[in-house]
């Protein structure tokens, strides 16, 4: 895995950690800008498929994301977080733009293609619960949807969230604890009716 | 039957530690069920998305290197034009400081620039020479004079009123100098040297020098043509003090006194006539007495008429030189100095203080508009997610 030289360096689960505000001290040249690319492109995707629900959006989206960051770059303030949660805070406005632009619902469902194992009794299980998450992620307001997915595929801390959604910080962690527990909640009740 | 290993369940502690809880969780720093169910979260919220397509992802990073060649190329352009290493919003700044500089300055210069009343004014001074046939001005004397008492290096250059053409009118002017006492008497010898390279003389002089003062008192009689070109030929041998001129208009002085020997002179060749014509003693004795008197008159009218000339057709300037102690050339070069700086900084503070005060104003309806036009796309992005 490539790893941008603002965002520390991966934990031992081999999971991406999260970003952490005046680590990197790195000038954010284009070397740094390509490799922030290399790490973050696949996840700002996903947040904007994620979040809208069609692939050419989130491409545009991506794509319009990662230009207003590099036309921005010598502005990026390392003070207030770092480049992959300026990216994310630019991704989340150009998708919210391009909802506003299309004057279209946004998908309420998730793309159905998921990736997985299949052949194992664990990768069964696994795309099973994928699914449920899925369907719960789908059910949840927008609001509370994109903070999930911010918090998720962005893997922004708290303090990057709430400068992402320009809220306070203690805000963005109510609005992340409400999102989850009725995600959760969501997730009960889909068990229960495959229960029932 | 799926499990889905919530984190939480229904004992949710308070906010923070959940928040704390979640973090430590996602970075890995905490271990145990519940930090495992978090990530294990994590994954399946990732999991949901679909992959970026492969040809999307090499695209996308192919125009990335492209706009940065282009850029590369851009500036390596700007370089060459000297602009490499100016950023493009200082630069931006920079111009639009620059023209709002001289949008100030040129509010503040234009209503001086205008006028010209200035422009000229020793030059505008009359000449008898020059009056012109015909004229609508009064006829009443007028003596306009101008006095301006302040430091040497702050006399302002004085003037009366322009001639008017078909008047005849008498000037004088009165300058001080200030020097210190060591060099009176050499300046009163340049005073009288420059009167007579001028074309007129020393009246009168009076040259007094004592222990750490002097003055000197010269009066000079100058072709009224030159007085200007003479005054400011005396300001440059010293520092002016002080510098008053005044004007007079004789006209109806000068024709009265040209009636005067018009009519006598008339008398005289009535009287010549008259003698010729005489045929007794008597007759002849007293037209003899009255001739003798009307060519004493005919006498008085041409002095008195020359004298009116002579009036007119020169000047009197009244020059002192003052010799003190605080009055050195060097002291007052260095007041001027001080003088002239401190007017640039005044200036120059007008300039800001107007630049500022259009700026501002303009700054702050800009910011405000940016910040408005900001707030309403927030606004508009945000009602997106209350669609559903």
């Amino acid at each position: 895995m490539v790893m941008s030289p603002f965002v520390p360096s991966a934990d031992d689960t081999g999971s991406r950690a999260i970003s952490r505000p005046g680590l990197g001290r790195a000038r954010f040249d284009d070397a740094a800008f390509d490799a922030l690319f290399r790490e973050c492109g696949a996840d700002v995707h996903a947040y904007a498929i994620s979040l809208l629900g069609d692939r050419n959006a989130a491409e545009d989206v991506t794509a319009l994301a990662f230009e207003r960051l590099y036309r921005s770059r010598s502005r990026l303030d390392r003070g207030r977080g770092t480049p992959r949660a300026w990216l994310f805070a630019i991704a989340r406005n150009a998708a919210l733009d391009e909802l506003r632009r299309c004057r279209r619902q946004p998908q309420c469902e998730l793309p159905e293609e998921m990736s997985g194992d299949r052949d194992s009794e664990q990768g069964v299980e696994n795309v099973a619960r994928r699914a449920t998450v899925r369907d719960a992620l789908a059910a949840l307001p927008l609001r509370e949807r994109e903070v999930v997915l911010l918090k998720f595929h962005g893997q922004l801390s708290n303090s990057e969230l709430a400068r992402a959604l320009a809220i306070s910080e203690s805000n963005a962690g109510t609005r992340l604890y409400r999102a989850l527990t009725r995600l959760r909640e969501k997730c009960l009740g889909l068990e229960r009716q495959e229960v029932a | 039957m799926k499990i889905i290993p919530f984190p939480g369940g229904s004992d949710v502690g308070p906010e923070e530690n959940w928040a704390a809880e979640l973090e430590a969780a996602l970075i890995g720093t905490s271990d145990g069920p519940r930090a495992d169910s978090w990530r294990e979260l994590r994954e399946d919220v990732r999991a949901t998305a679909p992959p970026i397509a492969p040809e999307f992802e090499r695209e996308l990073g192919k125009r990335i290197a492209e706009r940065r060649k282009r850029r590369g190329r851009l500036r390596r352009l700007g370089g060459r034009l000297g602009l490499l290493g100016a950023p493009r919003r200082p630069l931006a700044a920079a111009l639009i400081s620059g023209i709002g500089v001289l949008v100030a300055v040129s509010l503040i210069v234009s209503p001086w620039s205008g006028g010209g009343s200035q422009k000229g004014a020793r030059e505008a001074f009359p000449t008898v020479g020059a009056a012109g046939p015909s004229s609508a001005a009064s006829g009443k004397a007028a003596i306009q004079s101008a006095l301006s008492p302040s430091a040497a290096a702050t006399i302002p250059r004085v003037s009366v009123s322009p001639a008017t053409a078909g008047r005849i009118q008498q000037r004088a002017a009165s300058i001080s100098l200030g020097v210190t006492p060591s060099e009176v008497q050499s300046t009163a010898d340049r005073v009288s040297r420059l009167a007579a390279s001028d074309g007129g003389f020393v009246q009168s002089s009076h040259v007094n020098v004592g222990q750490g003062t002097g003055e000197a008192n010269l009066m000079l009689s100058l072709p009224s043509a030159k007085l200007s070109a003479t005054l400011a030929s005396l300001g440059q041998l010293a520092p002016v003090r002080a510098e008053s001129q005044s004007l007079q208009d004789i006209t109806d002085t000068y024709d009265a006194t040209r009636r005067r020997l018009g009519d006598a002179t008339a008398e005289r060749q009535s009287l010549l006539r008259a003698l010729a014509g005489a045929t007794t003693a008597g007759q002849i004795d007293s037209l003899r007495e009255r001739l003798s008197q009307s060519r004493n008159a005919i006498a008085q009218a041409r002095s008195a008429l020359q004298t009116v000339s002579q009036h007119a057709s020169t000047a009197e300037v009244e020059v002192t030189v003052v010799g003190d102690g605080k009055a050195g050339s060097e002291a007052l070069t260095l007041h001027r100095g001080i003088h002239d700086a401190s007017r640039v900084l005044v200036v120059t503070l007008a300039v800001l203080l107007i630049a500022a005060a259009v700026l501002l104003p303009l700054a702050l309806l800009i910011v405000a508009l940016i910040t408005a036009g900001r707030t309403w796309r927030r606004h508009q992005r945000e009602r997106v997610l209350d669609t559903r």
